[in-house]
């Protein structure tokens, strides 16, 4: 089928301080302010007044908030953001799986994003290098994990069908009972056999035309 | 057989090329994966591959006839199944 989309639209989270927020994101980051809705509330449900405003981070994209006037924060827990918090029994490698991840081009690009961040309120909490990213991270205002990441290659076609086999043992495995690693590569070895080769004769014929 | 595949990408070529120096190992190619075969246990250096942690974590792209024993900071080590 069509792959039609065209990257993130917006993706939305609340916020209980958007002075707070707005600083981070435009003064800080230096993020444009795009877009912005006042709204007053409607609806059944006696939904509050609230203004929904709109960050570009890059390529048209935009990171929004929610503010709605007279709100207090749902939960008082120290780990997670304003929107969901754990308690101790929650590991941190938990926690801070959900993220959002911002592209940049280069390494003085990121290191410019770093700058401004260390000088700011909400600092860089970590850099981290590998062979294939760099990335940066701090949490937002909001507690909102974020990430700034450049690429140190650019991605191999190859890897787009490991990532195929990979997902397709994956979604064997987790169907199935009591999924683990080793099962899923053991799979995934089936699936090379059955497909790598093929693969690379249908990529390398292309390529020759 | 003893069986690891390994994904042919920059960073994951000292992994069959270490292996490789066992001669009980043979690397061919299935595709763009290296096929690392041994009648018996396939072991490699960590350190002796230069590989950081990250790409060392992630360098098994599939298993066959074998289970791990170890995949440390030190070596991943392979065993027949």
């Amino acid at each position: 089928m069509d792959h039609l989309v065209k990257g993130v639209d917006h993706a939305a989270f609340p916020t209980f301080d958007p002075a707070a927020t707005v600083r981070f994101y435009r003064d800080v980051l230096g993020f444009p302010v795009v877009h912005s809705i006042c709204a007053a509330g409607w609806g059944p449900d006696d939904h509050p007044d609230f203004i929904h405003f709109f960050f570009d981070i890059g390529n048209d994209d935009r990171i929004a908030f929610f503010y709605y006037f007279g709100v207090e924060p749902f939960h008082r827990l120290d780990r997670g953001d304003v929107y969901a918090g754990f308690g101790p029994e929650v590991p941190m490698y938990f926690v801070n799986s959900r993220h959002l991840a911002i592209h940049v081009d280069s390494e003085d690009d990121l290191m410019e994003y770093r700058r401004r961040l260390d000088v700011s309120a909400w600092p860089v909490e970590m850099q981290v290098q590998h062979e294939t990213i760099e990335s940066i991270y701090t949490h937002d205002p909001n507690g909102y994990l974020v990430e700034l990441t450049r690429a140190l290659r650019p991605v191999t076609p190859q890897e787009d069908l490991d990532a195929e086999l990979t997902i397709d043992a994956l979604v064997e495995v987790a169907s199935g009972p009591d999924p683990t690693l080793a099962k899923l590569l053991t799979r995934k070895a089936e699936l090379i056999v059955a497909r790598a080769a093929d693969w690379e004769l249908a990529r390398t014929g292309q390529a020759g035309r | 057989m003893t069986t690891l595949y390994v994904l042919d990408v920059p960073e994951n070529l000292a992994v069959p090329k270490v292996a490789d120096e066992d001669p009980d190992v043979t690397v061919r190619r299935v595709g763009p994966y290296f096929e690392i075969t041994s009648a018996g246990p396939i072991a490699v250096d960590r350190r002796a591959t230069g590989c950081r942690h990250a790409v060392w974590y992630s360098c098994v792209a599939g298993l066959a006839g074998a289970r791990i024993v170890q995949h440390d900071k030190d070596a991943l080590r392979l065993e027949p199944r």
